[in-house]
């Protein structure tokens, strides 16, 4: 994937784009806001990171410039700033996620990737029925089934299985199901995720030969066929 | 409002009760003037006809010396004829009191102690009808047992005098009236005026500081304090920006060197063993800038919650303790704790939900920390009881964990304190000062409580 990191901070930008390429991106950086723009709109860009707080061109006022041209691509603003309100104010501009500086680069490889992929999920989201391996959700009839077996899930369990399913085979951090399921964005003391994932993982692997639900070490979660 | 209470609003408006003060002196002061003229001209009016009365009878008194009485009953007869003196009234009566000549058909009944002055009603010839008059006479005996009456219609006197009362009661009532009216409209338009200002002003303590009192194109005193308030709030907003630039660029400079530190660290990581020593060494680094991190969070949020600058919106408050409860009843549980909940539905409130959640998450938080296995966390959610005009909902959070004795409840909820006895437990020690911001924050009331055993806290919006 073509990546645009748009950092004026120097050393965070370089470990970012190793970090990127590593996982087998093309990086493009920008060390200001205008480069950032012209970068943007003119190349065949995939997905742009924007710090916010850039010189010559403010990260948001780079956003809001590039959806006002029509440009779609995702973009995921990285801030430095206090928070609370912040957030909304990014994704207001026109950022598609958001995230706090200092943060995990595995929160970040997660957030990109369920970024880029986001067609599939919008895809998977016009589908009443999500599917993987043999176990099936049916967002209509609320029904739960695997290998044919009916399966009885809590209303959030259904809509922590359903957010797994739409993001089946990538990495899907805690803080991402907090957000994406809960809609919080604090970090809590205790694993509060955990437990329920770990409820979901009795109730849809427990009875079953092939687990679907997989820890991924100092990350998340994934849900996904192992090979 | 209610029609009522609006319009006991502008009875109780000072403008109204200044306007009612204003009237009644005004009034008084137009009983004074009106009265004075009332007295005077009644005053000139009596003493112009007694004069006439007197000097009448003084003439009268003359000529019976020098006319015989067929002459006199002539004169009396004539000057009663005389259309020239409107009003004179005379009787000429014989010892047997039957008029012998005048123009008044019956001697009046006199009391016999009654002095000079008498006065009577005589029906008088009015149009097609008779109207009583009344008159004022003198009367003096003639001789041979004669007696004699000489008086004056004074029934004009009397109403004009009648007049000029009703004009006076009238310009009492009407300035009673005027400035009632008066009060009326002003009270009103500067209450109106107010509820504007309060309005705003409820918009401005809610967190909107754009907001500014509407000021209209006069120089009276409302406008002139809302000029000067307006003055007031560009202060607060300019320094509350300047309070969030400063936060902002706090966070910054924070963030951005905790984050290279995070990212070299993870690079270097990436090329060690899992095993080796150093990599040991850079996830001790990762875990404290994890710490740092929350705590830094948590610092931002305090000082955000406290600069009140904060986006409100209405949350759905039964919603949220739900969710919370949802969120939080499987990690206790999986401890061993019972946790129970009671969550009244409908209670809403004006603020920040990300912030209300963090607090009510701390509360949780602390409570599953501080309780043993096997304990007991109960969570309580009151809404606005029903018919009550005040009292917001309530959301109280119970454990039987040590408590927080009853000295130590007002310290820790100071930034950065964590009694002795919660050392062996993680956390920033910044909490309950969150929770304190945030309560704050939201106009609600935080209380420490003892739960016998463990604490109770109280936050009642």
């Amino acid at each position: 994937m073509h990546i645009l990191i748009v950092e004026d901070d120097e050393v965070a930008r370089n470990y970012l784009a190793k970090a990127l390429r590593e996982v087998g991106h093309t990086i493009d950086v920008a060390g200001n806001g205008l480069d950032g723009l012209q970068l943007a709109s003119s190349m065949a860009v995939d997905l742009a990171i924007v710090d916010r707080m850039l010189p010559k061109l403010d990260g948001l006022a780079l956003v809001q410039s590039l959806r006002a041209t029509g440009r779609k691509l995702p973009v995921l603003i990285l801030s430095a700033l206090g928070d609370v309100d912040d957030r909304i104010t990014g994704l207001r501009a026109g950022g598609d996620d958001y995230l706090t500086k200092p943060y995990h680069m595995a929160e970040l490889l997660a957030r990109i990737d369920a970024l880029s992929r986001r067609g599939d999920a919008g895809a998977a989201a016009a589908n009443t029925k999500l599917r993987l391996a043999d176990l099936e959700l049916d967002r209509m009839t609320r029904r739960v089934t695997r290998n044919g077996k009916k399966i009885e899930l809590t209303a959030r369990e259904f809509q922590l299985l359903e957010f797994m399913m739409r993001h089946s085979g990538q990495v899907v951090t805690r803080t991402m199901l907090l957000e994406g399921v809960w809609d919080y964005h604090f970090d809590p003391q205790t694993n509060v995720i955990d437990v329920h994932i770990s409820r979901l993982r009795q109730a849809i692997d427990k009875d079953f030969d092939k687990p679907l639900l997989h820890t991924v070490r100092g990350a998340g979660y994934s849900l996904r066929e192992d090979e | 409002m209610e029609p009522e209470q609006r319009f006991l609003g502008v009875l109780a408006s000072s403008p109204f009760r200044i306007a009612i003060v204003y009237s009644i002196v005004f009034a008084q002061g137009a009983v004074a003037l009106l009265g004075a003229v009332y007295f005077a001209v009644s005053e000139v009016v009596d003493r112009s006809t007694d004069n006439l009365i007197e000097a009448e009878v003084q003439g009268l008194r003359e000529q019976v010396l020098v006319l015989s009485r067929s002459d006199f009953i002539e004169l009396i007869e004539q000057r009663s004829q005389d259309q020239d003196v409107r009003g004179a009234v005379y009787l000429m009566v014989d010892p047997q009191l039957r008029p012998v000549a005048g123009n008044v058909p019956a001697w009046p009944k006199i009391a016999a102690d009654q002095g000079k002055w008498i006065q009577f009603k005589v029906s008088v010839p009015y149009g097609d009808e008779t109207r009583e008059h009344e008159m004022r006479a003198q009367r003096f005996p003639l001789p041979g047992g004669y007696r004699m009456l000489v008086g004056h219609d004074v029934q004009e006197r009397q109403d004009v005098k009648n007049l000029m009362l009703r004009g006076l009661i009238a310009a009492v009532v009407l300035t009673l009236l005027l400035g009632l009216g008066g009060g009326i409209w002003m009270g009103r338009r500067i209450l109106a005026q107010a509820g504007a200002i309060s309005a705003v002003a409820m918009q401005i303590m809610r967190g909107d500081l754009s907001q500014r009192l509407p000021v209209r194109d006069a120089d009276d005193e409302l406008n002139t304090l809302a000029r000067e308030i307006n003055g007031m709030l560009d202060k607060i907003e300019q320094l509350t920006l300047g309070m969030r630039t400063v936060l902002d660029s706090a966070a910054h400079d924070l963030r951005t060197p905790l984050n290279r530190m995070q990212a070299s660290a993870e690079a270097a990581m990436r090329d060690l063993s899992p095993t080796s020593p150093e990599r040991r060494v850079l996830e001790r680094v990762t875990t404290e800038v994890d710490h740092m991190r929350s705590t830094l969070d948590a610092l931002l949020r305090i000082a955000l919650a406290e600069t009140g600058t904060v986006a409100r919106e209405p949350v759905d408050l039964s919603a949220l303790v739900a969710s919370l409860v949802e969120l939080y009843a499987p990690v206790s549980e999986e401890r061993g704790i019972a946790f129970e909940s009671t969550v009244a539905a409908g209670a809403e409130v004006q603020g920040s939900r990300q912030l209300l959640a963090q607090a009510l998450a701390n509360l949780l938080d602390n409570a599953i920390k501080y309780t043993p296995d096997g304990g007991h966390i109960r969570v309580l959610l009151r809404g606005t009881p029903a018919g009550a005009a005040t009292g917001g909902p309530e959301v109280v959070v119970e454990d039987d964990g040590p408590g927080i004795p009853a000295d130590k409840r007002e310290i820790v909820l100071g930034r950065r304190v964590r009694l002795d006895e919660a050392r062996k437990f993680p956390g920033s020690g910044l909490g309950l000062s969150l929770v304190a911001a945030v309560t704050k924050l939201h106009g609600a009331r935080l209380v420490l409580d003892d739960a016998a055993p463990g604490l109770r806290v109280s936050l009642k919006f």
